[in-house]
Order: C-alpha cells, then sequence, then structure tokens
C-alpha cells in the first residue's frame, strides 16, 4: 500500500504534490513555435516570476536557467516546494484538466527566461498547430486513463503487472527510441517508482532485477531502456489478480 | 466535633526506561530490516504512515529524556532528509511542539523532493503552522549555521537505514552543518552516515550523543565503531506483529516486555 487518498489529498491541497510536466512529448519544433508566438521574458537572478496575485490562467514555461517555487508563510518565511529546469511548466492548468500549487510563488534563482502563455494565445497555437491540440488531448485523456488503471491496479494486481503496466504508461509519457530500446527519459528514484507502484523500494528492486534478467529492460545511468514492450505488455495485461 | 480529612497521596518518582541487556535482543542487518519493512507493508498491511508515527513519537518521548526531562521552552532542531527517516523526524517536530518544546524543521531538499508519507508529514507541520524551511534556498549559510547553534538540542533525521554510500549533494551539506553547530544530537535509527551493518562511515557523518533505533538494533550499532558514533542507543516499538519476526526466521526475544522504548546496554 501507498499512502491512502485521504493522504493524498491533504498533501495535495497544501501544494505538496509534484506537478506533471504537460508539455513533454511535443517536439522541438513545437516548443519552438510555442516559443516564438508567446511572450519571453528575461529575468535576473531574484527576479519574481509568478504570485499568488497573478492572473490566474496563464502558463509559464522555463526556455533557460532555474527557477524556485516556494510558499511563503503568513509571518513571512519561505519554504521552498521545488527547483524547475528548463522545459517546466509552471501556473495555472485548470484549462489542462490540473490545477495550480495553493499559494506558490516563484523566483529565478539564475537569470532565467521564461515563455509566457495566455489561454488567447494557447488557442491561437492550437489552431496554427493541430498537433499541440491532439496532444493536450492525448495528454487529459490519457491522465483520464491511468488514473483508472491505477484504482484498478493497485486493488488487484501482483508486483510484477503493476510494474509492467507503469513502465508502458511511462513509455508512452516519457519514451525516446534508441538504439539498445526504448528509453524512458525521465529523472525517476527507485523510491518514487516504488511509490507509484504501492510496493517498497526492495520489491521493486527486486522485480527489476528480475525484468533485466528476462531481457525485459536495461538499466543505463539510472534510467530504464525498455527492451522487449511486447512481452511487458503480456505481464500488464496478464489476468492473474491477486 | 471538627473532622480533619487527610489525603496523603504518595507518588513514586516516574520509572526510568527500562535497561535490556544487549546479548538479549537479536541485532539485524539493513537487509534484514528492508525484509521486515516489506513484510509489514505487504504481507500484514501496516502502512508506512503508521510504523512513522511509531518512530516519531518515540523520538520526541527520547529526545525529552535527553533534554532533561521537560520539553517546553527547549529549542529544538529537527534535520530532515528526503527519505523516511525523515519522515519520522517530522513527525518528531509535531510531538515536540505540541509538548511545549520550540521546534524548527531544517529540510536538506526541497518539499517536493521528498517521500510521499514525508511530504504528508510536513503538510500537517506546515498547517500547524511550525517554522520549517529548506536549508540551501531559503536560508543562507550564516542564517543555518545560528540556527543550529543557538539550539538545544538537534535531531537527526537525515539518512536512514538504506543509505549505504558516503552523503552526497544536499544531505552531505546539512550533516556538515549539523556536525559543525556542536550541538548534542538524537539520531533515528542510526546516526546518518553510518553504514548499518559495519558502523563505519565512508564520508560525512553524525556522532549522536543517543540514538534511537527501530524494531531492533542494527547490527552496526553493536560494532566498536558503531558504539562510539551513536552514543546512548534506545531501542523504539513499532508495533510490528511477532509473526512477522517468526515468519522471516528472526526470535525477537520480546525486547518490549518492560517498556515500548528500552536503553539497550552494550556492555552486557
Amino acid at each position: 500500500m501507498t499512502v491512502s487518498a485521504q493522504a493524498r489529498s491533504f498533501a495535495e491541497k497544501l501544494g505538496l504534490l509534484n506537478e506533471v510536466a504537460l508539455f513533454d512529448g511535443l517536439s522541438e519544433a513545437d516548443m519552438a513555435a510555442i516559443g516564438h508566438a508567446t511572450t519571453m521574458t528575461h529575468c535576473v537572478r531574484g527576479q519574481q516570476i509568478l504570485t499568488p496575485d497573478d492572473p490566474p490562467d496563464r502558463i509559464h514555461i522555463i526556455k533557460k536557467g532555474r527557477v524556485r517555487v516556494y510558499r511563503v508563510t503568513p509571518d513571512g518565511k519561505q519554504l521552498t516546494l521545488d527547483i524547475h529546469e528548463r522545459g517546466t511548466i509552471l501556473g495555472d492548468m485548470s484549462l489542462l484538466g490540473q490545477s495550480r500549487l495553493p499559494e506558490a510563488f516563484a523566483d529565478a534563482i539564475d537569470d532565467a527566461v521564461i515563455c509566457t502563455i495566455t489561454p488567447d494565445q494557447l488557442r491561437q497555437l492550437i489552431e496554427r498547430f493541430p498537433t499541440i491540440g491532439v496532444n493536450l488531448i492525448r495528454h487529459l485523456s490519457g491522465r483520464l486513463q491511468s488514473a483508472e488503471r491505477e484504482l484498478e491496479s493497485l486493488a488487484y494486481q501482483r508486483v510484477d503487472q503493476r510494474l509492467a503496466r507503469k513502465l508502458l504508461d511511462l513509455v508512452r509519457r516519457f519514451g525516446s527510441p534508441t538504439e539498445g530500446g526504448t528509453l524512458i527519459d525521465a529523472r525517476l528514484t527507485q523510491q518514487e517508482l516504488a511509490e507509484m507502484i504501492g510496493t517498497t523500494r526492495e520489491t521493486l528492486a527486486h522485480t527489476l532485477s528480475d525484468f533485466r534478467r528476462r531481457g525485459l529492460l536495461a538499466t543505463v545511468q539510472h534510467r530504464v531502456v525498455i527492451r522487449d514492450a511486447e512481452r511487458l505488455a503480456g505481464i500488464a495485461d496478464a489476468d492473474t489478480a491477486g | 466535633m471538627t473532622a480533619t480529612l487527610t489525603v496523603t497521596e504518595t507518588i513514586a518518582p516516574a520509572p526510568a526506561i527500562p535497561v535490556l541487556p544487549a546479548s538479549h535482543v537479536p541485532a539485524i542487518s539493513a537487509a534484514q530490516m528492508a525484509e521486515v519493512d516489506r513484510s509489514a507493508i505487504e504481507d500484514y498491511g501496516v502502512t508506512l504512515l503508521q510504523m512513522m508515527e511509531q518512530a516519531g513519537a518515540h523520538l520526541a518521548e527520547v529526545v525529552r529524556v535527553e533534554i532533561g526531562g521537560d520539553l517546553r521552552d527547549k529549542r529544538v532542531v529537527v534535520a530532515v532528509g528526503p527519505g523516511n527517516n525523515g519522515g519520522g523526524g517530522l513527525v518528531a517536530a509535531r510531538h515536540l511542539a505540541n509538548r511545549g518544546a520550540s521546534v524548527r524543521v531544517v529540510l536538506a531538499r526541497p518539499a517536493l523532493r521528498m517521500s510521499e508519507a514525508a511530504r504528508h508529514q510536513l503538510a500537517t507541520l506546515i498547517a500547524m503552522g511550525t517554522d520549517c524551511c529548506v536549508a540551501t534556498y531559503d536560508l543562507g549559510d550564516a542564517a543555518l549555521e545560528h540556527v543550529l547553534a543557538t539550539a538545544d538540542l538537534v535531531v537527526d533525521t537525515v539518512l536512514g537505514y538504506r543509505i549505504r554510500d558516503a552523503p552526497r549533494g544536499e544531505e552531505e551539506r546539512l550533516i556538515g552543518f549539523v556536525v559543525g553547530a556542536g550541538r548534542p544530537i538524537v539520531s533515528l535509527d542510526l546516526p546518518s552516515g553510518m553504514d548499518p551493518d559495519s558502523g563505519e562511515a565512508s564520508g560525512a557523518a553524525i556522532t549522536a550523543g543517543a540514538t534511537l533505533t527501530l524494531a531492533l538494533p542494527k547490527s552496526g550499532l553493536l560494532t566498536p565503531a558503531g558504539v562510539a558514533r551513536s552514543g546512548r542507543l534506545y531501542l523504539g516499538d513499532l508495533g510490528l506483529p511477532s509473526a512477522l519476526y517468526t515468519g522471516i526466521g528472526i526470535r525477537t526475544n520480546h525486547p518490549f516486555a518492560a517498556g515500548r522504548v528500552v536503553i539497550m546496554d552494550r556492555t552486557a
């Protein structure tokens, strides 16, 4: 079991769950197009990028530099929630089925370049580059499906099946083809992966090495390369509840 | 005639924490402890949050004893790593604050880089208004030094038994500041940076005045190096089923028969 749903929603309420990087999977060209059609802000170190008082419907993409997202307590003290690098999306994404971290501020740690998109601009972008719209729809339906699958899988499946399903899900979201197979291009610790499928790190490590031995995957520099997605899908779909 | 009612109540001095010879209890390796954790969760349905609550509540009690018996107005800094050892530290921070201590929580990593269970504990502390900050990003070096130097006691929950390599990055940095402050330290499970099996340290490591280890003592705490590094050794009950230990071939010998927290006498 992982932390209960109740615990999850409480942490969520206080802005303590990770944001999903929504534009992952868009091509460099699409990203460049987004960059050109929107407002670019060059920030100096320490400059504020986001406050809770900002218009609630903007999306900010970090093009360069690092950004610190933090909360401010009633007595004025700051608590850093996360440090984001190039490629991360900040801001309200209720438009995209995800709400913004409550009460979050953001400022630049280094000199940074931030690309800001208004809802109007996003609509225009989708008209010009339908791929972006398709990707958004895929992302939203994917979120819905994976939420349903996760509920089902936590309730009924074995660890190897849960892991197989999660890996295939990650391939869909972060997969990039390489010579040796499909690389899951996401920074994930074993602990994080274990939590995603509701098991311990040890069990995860054991299952991963079992998959490795069976030639289903390889690990290269702490990242997973899927070598045999077909057999992995077989494990994911096996009808072996229990 | 007047009747005088005299009530005489004799209150015995509070019983001290029971002492148990270390030879009475089996020590376990990090691999065995990982199996205990796995079995607790997967075979017995004990949740991580349940275990974390036990660990943190005992830790607050050990801090009370080590700080002189009363937590009121004592300044306690809790140094917190990103994993579940840190989560236990966050639970202890809640109990310490509830019991009158002035608590400051210093995280090694940004809040969203912590384990899910630790984030859950952090959310409660934030809702309580407990002072929480991230060492590298929310405090300058001078402020961090000051916070640690003015503490009556520092609680070390930076790294747990799953870490075998020398600490790196933010954890190494926070350990360095805690060591540099030279204040009394109580560690959770084992001093951060100490190898759980050998008691040796291959890099930055805490030397604690006292250590609360959980469930069963880790082998490294019983080696000469581990004894020197861990200080007074307490053992705290996580409330795990006895059958769990039997199932993986460990005879526990009921270490908590005399109390849920005991002091281990390693000379015996």
